[in-house]
Protein backbone atom coordinates (compact mmCIF):
# COMPACT_ATOMS: atom_id res chain seq x y z
CA UNK A 1 0.00 0.00 0.00
CA UNK A 2 0.93 2.90 -1.07
CA UNK A 3 2.44 5.34 2.66
CA UNK A 4 2.17 9.15 1.42
CA UNK A 5 4.65 10.22 4.58
CA UNK A 6 7.01 7.31 4.00
CA UNK A 7 7.74 8.56 0.20
CA UNK A 8 7.63 12.27 1.47
CA UNK A 9 10.44 11.32 4.11
CA UNK A 10 12.61 9.34 1.40
CA UNK A 11 12.34 11.99 -1.15
CA UNK A 12 13.63 14.62 1.22
CA UNK A 13 16.87 11.73 1.82
CA UNK A 14 17.33 13.62 5.24
CA UNK A 15 20.98 14.98 4.49
CA UNK A 16 21.40 16.48 7.93
CA UNK A 17 20.65 12.94 9.38
CA UNK A 18 17.21 14.12 11.56
CA UNK A 19 15.55 12.05 13.18
CA UNK A 20 12.27 11.72 11.27
CA UNK A 21 10.37 9.35 13.10
CA UNK A 22 8.73 10.75 15.81
CA UNK A 23 5.65 12.04 14.85
CA UNK A 24 3.74 13.33 11.78
CA UNK A 25 1.07 16.28 11.95
CA UNK A 26 -1.23 16.78 8.80
CA UNK A 27 -3.68 19.69 9.31
CA UNK A 28 -6.38 20.27 6.45
CA UNK A 29 -7.52 23.63 5.71
CA UNK A 30 -7.76 24.86 9.13
CA UNK A 31 -10.47 22.19 9.68
CA UNK A 32 -9.10 18.84 10.54
CA UNK A 33 -5.79 18.19 12.33
CA UNK A 34 -4.52 14.48 11.67
CA UNK A 35 -1.66 13.57 14.43
CA UNK A 36 0.19 10.01 13.87
CA UNK A 37 2.76 9.19 16.75
CA UNK A 38 1.30 11.21 20.00
CA UNK A 39 2.41 10.03 23.15
CA UNK A 40 -0.44 11.87 25.11
CA UNK A 41 -3.34 13.53 26.00
CA UNK A 42 -2.08 16.81 28.23
CA UNK A 43 -4.48 19.19 27.94
CA UNK A 44 -8.06 18.87 25.93
CA UNK A 45 -10.92 21.56 25.67
CA UNK A 46 -13.07 22.89 22.75
CA UNK A 47 -10.56 26.29 22.85
CA UNK A 48 -6.85 24.34 23.63
CA UNK A 49 -6.07 20.46 23.26
CA UNK A 50 -2.26 19.67 23.80
CA UNK A 51 -0.58 16.35 24.12
CA UNK A 52 3.03 14.88 24.08
CA UNK A 53 4.70 13.89 21.33
CA UNK A 54 8.60 12.70 21.15
CA UNK A 55 10.66 15.27 22.79
CA UNK A 56 8.21 17.92 23.11
CA UNK A 57 4.38 18.89 23.59
CA UNK A 58 2.14 20.09 20.55
CA UNK A 59 -0.72 22.56 21.18
CA UNK A 60 -3.51 23.22 18.79
CA UNK A 61 -5.52 25.99 19.45
CA UNK A 62 -8.93 26.90 17.49
CA UNK A 63 -12.66 26.94 18.47
CA UNK A 64 -15.48 24.45 18.99
CA UNK A 65 -12.95 21.35 18.67
CA UNK A 66 -13.65 18.19 19.36
CA UNK A 67 -11.37 15.37 19.38
CA UNK A 68 -13.05 13.04 16.17
CA UNK A 69 -10.93 9.92 17.05
CA UNK A 70 -8.49 9.42 19.86
CA UNK A 71 -6.71 5.56 19.51
CA UNK A 72 -2.70 4.59 20.63
CA UNK A 73 -1.37 6.49 18.26
CA UNK A 74 -3.40 8.77 16.19
CA UNK A 75 -5.54 11.29 17.09
CA UNK A 76 -8.20 13.37 14.87
CA UNK A 77 -9.07 17.01 15.74
CA UNK A 78 -12.00 18.59 14.14
CA UNK A 79 -13.39 22.18 14.36
CA UNK A 80 -12.13 25.83 13.55
CA UNK A 81 -7.83 25.20 13.72
CA UNK A 82 -5.97 28.91 14.50
CA UNK A 83 -2.87 27.72 15.32
CA UNK A 84 -0.86 24.34 15.78
CA UNK A 85 2.69 24.76 18.24
CA UNK A 86 5.22 23.01 19.22
CA UNK A 87 7.48 23.69 22.41
CA UNK B 1 -32.63 3.79 12.84
CA UNK B 2 -28.58 4.45 13.11
CA UNK B 3 -27.11 1.07 11.80
CA UNK B 4 -23.52 1.89 13.60
CA UNK B 5 -22.74 -0.31 16.84
CA UNK B 6 -21.84 2.79 19.00
CA UNK B 7 -22.32 3.61 22.68
CA UNK B 8 -22.04 6.85 23.97
CA UNK B 9 -20.27 7.40 27.26
CA UNK B 10 -21.31 10.45 29.56
CA UNK B 11 -18.23 10.92 32.63
CA UNK B 12 -17.66 13.08 34.68
CA UNK B 13 -14.69 13.30 37.00
CA UNK B 14 -11.26 14.58 37.22
CA UNK B 15 -8.02 14.56 35.44
CA UNK B 16 -9.76 12.93 32.79
CA UNK B 17 -7.25 14.00 30.21
CA UNK B 18 -4.84 11.29 32.07
CA UNK B 19 -8.27 8.81 31.89
CA UNK B 20 -8.46 9.18 28.43
CA UNK B 21 -4.83 8.28 27.62
CA UNK B 22 -5.08 5.13 29.42
CA UNK B 23 -8.07 4.14 27.55
CA UNK B 24 -7.19 5.16 23.91
CA UNK B 25 -4.29 2.84 24.98
CA UNK B 26 -6.11 -0.65 24.65
CA UNK B 27 -9.70 1.19 22.53
CA UNK B 28 -10.42 3.69 19.83
CA UNK B 29 -12.26 6.43 21.38
CA UNK B 30 -14.39 8.67 19.33
CA UNK B 31 -16.43 12.09 19.41
CA UNK B 32 -14.53 13.10 22.54
CA UNK B 33 -16.02 16.18 23.75
CA UNK B 34 -15.27 18.43 26.55
CA UNK B 35 -18.81 19.61 27.72
CA UNK B 36 -17.33 21.31 31.13
CA UNK B 37 -13.81 21.18 32.93
CA UNK B 38 -15.56 18.39 34.69
CA UNK B 39 -17.76 16.66 32.37
CA UNK B 40 -16.89 14.70 29.01
CA UNK B 41 -18.82 12.49 26.56
CA UNK B 42 -17.75 10.05 23.64
CA UNK B 43 -17.75 7.04 21.71
CA UNK B 44 -17.07 3.86 21.14
CA UNK B 45 -17.76 0.22 20.03
CA UNK B 46 -20.54 -1.16 21.10
CA UNK B 47 -18.60 -4.43 21.38
CA UNK B 48 -16.02 -2.70 23.58
CA UNK B 49 -18.71 -0.87 26.08
CA UNK B 50 -18.65 -3.46 28.57
CA UNK B 51 -14.80 -3.56 29.16
CA UNK B 52 -14.66 0.58 28.71
CA UNK B 53 -17.39 0.68 31.23
CA UNK B 54 -15.02 -1.53 33.43
CA UNK B 55 -12.58 0.32 33.14
CA UNK B 56 -14.26 3.54 34.33
CA UNK B 57 -15.31 2.12 37.11
CA UNK B 58 -11.96 1.12 38.31
CA UNK B 59 -10.87 4.46 37.74
CA UNK B 60 -13.66 5.96 40.39
CA UNK B 61 -15.35 7.97 37.57
CA UNK B 62 -18.34 9.02 37.48
CA UNK B 63 -20.78 7.73 34.88
CA UNK B 64 -23.62 9.86 33.76
CA UNK B 65 -24.76 8.10 30.90
CA UNK B 66 -24.56 4.96 29.13
CA UNK B 67 -26.16 5.64 25.82
CA UNK B 68 -25.94 2.71 23.56
CA UNK B 69 -27.37 2.78 19.21
CA UNK B 70 -27.20 0.37 16.17
CA UNK B 71 -28.68 -2.58 15.01
CA UNK B 72 -26.29 -4.77 17.18
CA UNK B 73 -27.99 -3.06 20.19
CA UNK B 74 -31.73 -3.74 19.20
CA UNK B 75 -31.26 -7.35 18.74
CA UNK B 76 -29.31 -7.63 21.89
CA UNK B 77 -32.20 -6.01 23.13
CA UNK B 78 -34.94 -8.21 21.86
CA UNK B 79 -33.03 -11.41 22.77
CA UNK B 80 -32.75 -10.34 26.81
CA UNK B 81 -36.44 -9.52 26.61
CA UNK B 82 -37.23 -12.69 28.25
CA UNK B 83 -41.12 -11.97 27.75
CA UNK B 84 -41.01 -11.80 24.19
CA UNK B 85 -38.79 -14.44 23.69
CA UNK B 86 -41.06 -16.77 26.09
CA UNK B 87 -44.02 -15.24 23.92
CA UNK B 88 -41.95 -16.06 20.60
CA UNK B 89 -41.24 -19.51 22.32
CA UNK B 90 -44.63 -20.39 23.37
CA UNK B 91 -45.77 -19.40 20.00
CA UNK B 92 -44.18 -21.51 18.38
CA UNK B 93 -44.20 -24.60 20.08
CA UNK B 94 -48.13 -23.76 20.14
CA UNK B 95 -48.39 -23.75 16.65
CA UNK B 96 -46.05 -26.85 16.07
CA UNK B 97 -48.44 -28.84 18.47
CA UNK B 98 -51.57 -27.75 17.03
CA UNK B 99 -50.56 -27.95 13.08
CA UNK B 100 -50.27 -31.57 13.56
CA UNK B 101 -53.65 -31.80 13.82
CA UNK B 102 -57.03 -31.47 11.59
CA UNK B 103 -58.63 -28.13 13.19
CA UNK B 104 -61.38 -28.30 10.08
CA UNK B 105 -63.33 -30.59 8.39
CA UNK B 106 -65.13 -28.60 4.94
CA UNK B 107 -67.66 -31.32 2.39
CA UNK B 108 -68.38 -30.47 -1.25
CA UNK B 109 -70.70 -31.57 -3.22
CA UNK B 110 -73.41 -33.27 -0.86
CA UNK B 111 -77.13 -32.79 -2.05
CA UNK B 112 -79.59 -35.22 0.17
CA UNK B 113 -76.60 -35.85 2.73
CA UNK B 114 -75.89 -33.94 5.51
CA UNK B 115 -72.65 -32.21 6.06
CA UNK B 116 -72.80 -32.92 9.47
CA UNK B 117 -73.55 -36.35 8.93
CA UNK B 118 -70.23 -37.29 7.38
CA UNK B 119 -68.23 -34.90 9.57
CA UNK B 120 -69.10 -36.82 12.58
CA UNK B 121 -69.07 -40.34 10.84
CA UNK B 122 -65.08 -39.41 10.22
CA UNK B 123 -64.25 -37.34 13.29
CA UNK B 124 -65.93 -40.60 14.98
CA UNK B 125 -63.83 -42.75 13.21
CA UNK B 126 -60.68 -40.99 12.45
CA UNK B 127 -57.95 -39.62 14.84
CA UNK B 128 -57.50 -35.50 14.08
CA UNK B 129 -53.62 -35.80 14.23
CA UNK B 130 -52.64 -34.79 10.37
CA UNK B 131 -50.15 -37.78 10.32
CA UNK B 132 -52.48 -40.67 11.36
CA UNK B 133 -55.23 -40.09 9.03
CA UNK B 134 -54.98 -42.21 5.36
CA UNK B 135 -57.13 -40.51 2.42
CA UNK B 136 -57.03 -43.27 0.25
CA UNK B 137 -59.17 -45.10 3.84
CA UNK B 138 -61.43 -41.88 4.64
CA UNK B 139 -62.81 -42.31 1.28
CA UNK B 140 -63.03 -46.14 1.32
CA UNK B 141 -64.60 -45.78 4.08
CA UNK B 142 -67.00 -42.93 3.52
CA UNK B 143 -68.07 -45.29 0.19
CA UNK B 144 -68.61 -48.47 2.27
CA UNK B 145 -70.95 -46.44 5.03
CA UNK B 146 -72.96 -44.59 2.85
CA UNK B 147 -74.77 -46.43 0.14
CA UNK B 148 -75.69 -42.75 -1.40
CA UNK B 149 -72.72 -41.88 -2.85
CA UNK B 150 -71.12 -42.58 -5.94
CA UNK B 151 -67.77 -40.74 -5.42
CA UNK B 152 -65.71 -39.78 -2.18
CA UNK B 153 -62.17 -37.95 -2.47
CA UNK B 154 -59.92 -36.52 0.60
CA UNK B 155 -57.01 -34.12 0.43
CA UNK B 156 -55.31 -32.47 3.96
CA UNK B 157 -55.35 -28.64 3.02
CA UNK B 158 -53.55 -27.21 5.83
CA UNK B 159 -55.36 -28.07 8.76
CA UNK B 160 -58.43 -28.58 6.59
CA UNK B 161 -59.49 -32.22 5.95
CA UNK B 162 -61.57 -31.54 2.32
CA UNK B 163 -64.12 -34.53 1.33
CA UNK B 164 -65.33 -34.49 -2.19
CA UNK B 165 -68.08 -36.48 -2.53
CA UNK B 166 -70.79 -36.89 -5.17
CA UNK B 167 -74.37 -38.59 -4.38
CA UNK B 168 -75.71 -41.59 -6.66
CA UNK B 169 -78.64 -40.23 -9.19
CA UNK B 170 -81.76 -42.04 -8.20
CA UNK B 171 -84.85 -42.10 -10.19
CA UNK B 172 -87.23 -39.26 -9.56
CA UNK B 173 -90.05 -41.39 -7.48
CA UNK B 174 -87.46 -42.98 -5.10
CA UNK B 175 -86.44 -39.44 -3.70
CA UNK B 176 -88.10 -38.16 -0.58
CA UNK B 177 -89.06 -39.08 3.15
CA UNK B 178 -90.64 -42.04 2.41
CA UNK B 179 -93.42 -41.33 5.01
CA UNK B 180 -96.42 -42.31 4.93
CA UNK B 181 -99.35 -39.86 3.59
CA UNK B 182 -101.59 -38.93 6.79
CA UNK B 183 -104.90 -36.88 6.81
CA UNK B 184 -104.30 -33.22 8.08
CA UNK B 185 -108.22 -32.88 9.10
CA UNK B 186 -111.44 -35.06 9.29
CA UNK B 187 -113.68 -35.83 6.54
CA UNK B 188 -115.38 -37.95 3.81
CA UNK B 189 -113.41 -38.55 1.03
CA UNK B 190 -115.15 -37.94 -2.06
CA UNK B 191 -112.20 -38.26 -4.88
CA UNK B 192 -108.77 -39.51 -5.06
CA UNK B 193 -105.70 -39.07 -7.87
CA UNK B 194 -103.13 -41.44 -6.55
CA UNK B 195 -99.36 -40.54 -7.92
CA UNK B 196 -97.14 -42.90 -6.22
CA UNK B 197 -97.49 -45.35 -3.53
CA UNK B 198 -100.14 -47.52 -1.98
CA UNK B 199 -103.74 -46.36 -1.28
CA UNK B 200 -104.91 -47.06 2.65
CA UNK B 201 -108.94 -45.35 1.91
CA UNK B 202 -111.51 -45.41 -0.89
CA UNK B 203 -114.22 -42.81 -1.99
CA UNK B 204 -116.60 -42.51 0.81
CA UNK B 205 -114.64 -43.49 3.98
CA UNK B 206 -114.87 -41.22 6.49
CA UNK B 207 -111.37 -40.17 7.84
CA UNK B 208 -109.83 -38.44 11.08
CA UNK B 209 -107.04 -36.29 11.54
CA UNK B 210 -103.64 -38.75 11.98
CA UNK B 211 -105.31 -41.16 10.05
CA UNK B 212 -103.00 -43.43 7.13
CA UNK B 213 -104.18 -42.18 3.45
CA UNK B 214 -101.21 -43.73 1.37
CA UNK B 215 -98.43 -45.87 2.19
CA UNK B 216 -94.75 -44.81 0.83
CA UNK B 217 -94.48 -48.28 -0.84
CA UNK B 218 -95.21 -50.48 -3.96
CA UNK B 219 -95.55 -54.07 -4.35
CA UNK B 220 -94.82 -55.51 -7.77
CA UNK B 221 -95.95 -58.02 -9.71
CA UNK B 222 -93.68 -60.36 -8.18
CA UNK B 223 -94.93 -59.69 -4.62
CA UNK B 224 -91.47 -57.68 -3.84
CA UNK B 225 -92.01 -53.97 -1.54
CA UNK B 226 -90.03 -51.10 -3.22
CA UNK B 227 -90.14 -48.12 -1.37
CA UNK B 228 -91.42 -44.77 -3.23
CA UNK B 229 -93.03 -41.27 -1.97
CA UNK B 230 -96.36 -42.00 -0.87
CA UNK B 231 -98.16 -39.06 -3.46
CA UNK B 232 -101.95 -38.61 -4.14
CA UNK B 233 -104.15 -35.72 -3.98
CA UNK B 234 -107.47 -36.69 -1.88
CA UNK B 235 -110.58 -34.49 -1.81
CA UNK B 236 -112.59 -34.71 1.09
CA UNK B 237 -115.63 -33.15 2.62
CA UNK B 238 -114.64 -31.77 5.52
CA UNK B 239 -117.07 -30.63 8.65
CA UNK B 240 -115.79 -26.94 9.84
CA UNK B 241 -117.46 -25.81 12.98
CA UNK B 242 -118.30 -23.21 15.82
CA UNK B 243 -120.43 -23.28 18.45
CA UNK B 244 -121.72 -20.41 20.11
CA UNK B 245 -123.65 -20.68 23.66
CA UNK B 246 -126.38 -17.79 24.65
CA UNK B 247 -127.87 -17.78 28.26
CA UNK B 248 -131.13 -16.47 29.78
CA UNK B 249 -129.91 -14.93 31.95
CA UNK B 250 -126.45 -14.46 33.07
CA UNK B 251 -124.45 -11.72 35.24
CA UNK B 252 -122.46 -8.73 33.85
CA UNK B 253 -119.52 -6.97 35.92
CA UNK B 254 -118.28 -3.91 34.64
CA UNK B 255 -116.45 -0.99 36.14
CA UNK B 256 -118.04 2.26 37.55
CA UNK B 257 -115.07 4.38 36.56
CA UNK B 258 -114.40 5.09 40.55
CA UNK B 259 -110.98 3.91 41.37
CA UNK B 260 -108.38 4.56 44.77
CA UNK B 261 -104.72 4.61 44.49
CA UNK B 262 -101.87 2.71 46.88
CA UNK B 263 -98.21 3.75 46.61
CA UNK B 264 -95.81 1.77 47.97
CA UNK B 265 -92.41 2.41 48.43
CA UNK B 266 -90.21 -0.58 48.39
CA UNK B 267 -86.08 -1.58 49.05
CA UNK B 268 -84.95 -4.72 48.50
CA UNK B 269 -88.37 -5.99 48.25
CA UNK B 270 -89.50 -4.59 51.75
CA UNK B 271 -92.07 -2.12 52.11
CA UNK B 272 -90.72 1.08 53.42
CA UNK B 273 -93.61 4.10 53.34
CA UNK B 274 -96.87 3.19 52.13
CA UNK B 275 -100.15 5.40 51.30
CA UNK B 276 -103.54 4.13 50.48
CA UNK B 277 -106.90 6.21 49.42
CA UNK B 278 -109.71 5.96 51.74
CA UNK B 279 -111.77 2.95 49.80
CA UNK B 280 -114.55 1.27 50.81
CA UNK B 281 -115.67 -0.40 47.10
CA UNK B 282 -117.62 -3.88 47.46
CA UNK B 283 -116.20 -5.42 44.95
CA UNK B 284 -113.12 -4.30 43.34
CA UNK B 285 -110.24 -5.67 41.10
CA UNK B 286 -106.63 -4.39 41.01
CA UNK B 287 -103.78 -3.22 38.52
CA UNK B 288 -100.40 -2.77 39.76
CA UNK B 289 -97.09 -1.71 38.36
CA UNK B 290 -93.50 -1.11 39.52
CA UNK B 291 -91.82 2.13 38.63
CA UNK B 292 -87.77 2.42 39.18
CA UNK B 293 -87.98 5.45 41.08
CA UNK B 294 -83.35 5.35 41.08
CA UNK B 295 -81.33 4.24 38.58
CA UNK B 296 -78.05 2.49 40.70
CA UNK B 297 -77.86 -0.35 41.81
CA UNK B 298 -77.07 0.49 45.22
CA UNK B 299 -80.13 1.53 46.67
CA UNK B 300 -82.60 0.42 44.04
CA UNK B 301 -85.97 2.05 45.36
CA UNK B 302 -88.90 1.24 43.48
CA UNK B 303 -92.58 2.21 43.40
CA UNK B 304 -95.37 0.23 43.28
CA UNK B 305 -98.29 2.03 42.21
CA UNK B 306 -101.72 -0.30 42.83
CA UNK B 307 -105.12 1.25 41.18
CA UNK B 308 -108.36 -0.43 42.78
CA UNK B 309 -111.11 -0.35 40.17
CA UNK B 310 -114.31 -0.50 41.78
CA UNK B 311 -116.99 -3.13 40.10
CA UNK B 312 -120.53 -3.58 40.25
CA UNK B 313 -122.51 -6.72 38.89
CA UNK B 314 -126.20 -6.37 37.31
CA UNK B 315 -128.16 -9.49 36.33
CA UNK B 316 -129.10 -9.52 32.38
CA UNK B 317 -131.95 -11.11 30.99
CA UNK B 318 -132.52 -11.68 27.27
CA UNK B 319 -134.51 -13.77 24.70
CA UNK B 320 -132.85 -15.86 22.57
CA UNK B 321 -135.45 -15.26 19.85
CA UNK B 322 -134.08 -11.61 19.87
CA UNK B 323 -130.59 -12.30 19.54
CA UNK B 324 -130.68 -15.34 17.37
CA UNK B 325 -129.35 -14.26 13.97
CA UNK B 326 -126.72 -11.87 15.86
CA UNK B 327 -125.66 -15.25 17.40
CA UNK B 328 -125.45 -17.34 14.24
CA UNK B 329 -123.83 -14.61 12.70
CA UNK B 330 -121.27 -15.37 15.71
CA UNK B 331 -121.15 -18.79 15.09
CA UNK B 332 -120.64 -18.91 11.78
CA UNK B 333 -117.86 -16.08 12.18
CA UNK B 334 -116.09 -18.71 14.36
CA UNK B 335 -116.84 -22.12 11.99
CA UNK B 336 -115.26 -19.73 9.66
CA UNK B 337 -112.35 -19.39 11.62
CA UNK B 338 -111.64 -23.25 10.89
CA UNK B 339 -111.59 -23.13 7.43
CA UNK B 340 -109.02 -20.55 6.37
CA UNK B 341 -107.38 -22.46 3.49
CA UNK B 342 -110.59 -24.55 2.15
CA UNK B 343 -110.64 -24.85 -1.86
CA UNK B 344 -114.45 -24.95 -1.69
CA UNK B 345 -117.73 -24.53 0.70
CA UNK B 346 -120.03 -26.88 -0.60
CA UNK B 347 -123.04 -25.97 2.10
CA UNK B 348 -123.96 -23.99 5.32
CA UNK B 349 -126.06 -24.57 8.11
CA UNK B 350 -126.68 -24.24 11.61
CA UNK B 351 -128.25 -26.46 14.14
CA UNK B 352 -130.08 -24.92 17.77
CA UNK B 353 -129.88 -26.89 20.55
CA UNK B 354 -131.92 -25.88 23.79
CA UNK B 355 -131.62 -26.77 27.23
CA UNK B 356 -132.39 -25.36 30.66
CA UNK B 357 -131.77 -21.58 29.83
CA UNK B 358 -129.41 -22.05 27.35
CA UNK B 359 -129.30 -22.36 23.76
CA UNK B 360 -126.42 -23.75 22.04
CA UNK B 361 -125.79 -22.12 18.77
CA UNK B 362 -123.65 -24.91 16.10
CA UNK B 363 -122.65 -23.62 12.57
CA UNK B 364 -121.17 -26.28 9.71
CA UNK B 365 -119.78 -25.24 7.39
CA UNK B 366 -119.12 -28.04 4.48
CA UNK B 367 -115.83 -27.68 2.43
CA UNK B 368 -113.80 -29.61 -0.19
CA UNK B 369 -110.39 -29.78 0.69
CA UNK B 370 -106.88 -31.53 -0.16
CA UNK B 371 -106.63 -33.71 3.02
CA UNK B 372 -103.69 -35.25 1.89
CA UNK B 373 -101.66 -31.62 1.72
CA UNK B 374 -100.21 -32.65 -1.55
Amino acid sequence: MFNFLNEVKQNLKNPQGLDLNGFNIINLSGHLLYVEGHLGLVTLSKELISFKVKKSVIIVEGKDMILSELSDNTIKIVGQIKKVEQI
Amino acid sequence: MKLKNLTTFHICGLNQEKLLNELCKKFTLTDIDRHTKNSTSFKCSYFEHAKIEKTLKNSGVKIESVVHEGIAYKLSKIFTSYGLVAAIVVFVVLFALQNQYILQYDVIGQDKLSQLEIVDFVKERFSAKKSEIDTKQVETCLLDNFSGLSFASCIIKGQTLVINIKEKLLPQEMYGQFAPLVAQKDGKITQISLISGTLRVKVGDIVQKGDVLVEPYTIDTSGQLKKVEAKAQILAEVYNEGSVDHYETFIEVNRTGKTAVQDDIRLFGLSIYTFKEDMNFKMYEVEFEDIDLSKNFFLPFKMRKTIYYELQQKTIESKFEDVQDEYIAKAKAKALENCEDCDKIKEEFYTLRHLSGVTVVNFCIVTEEDVGGY
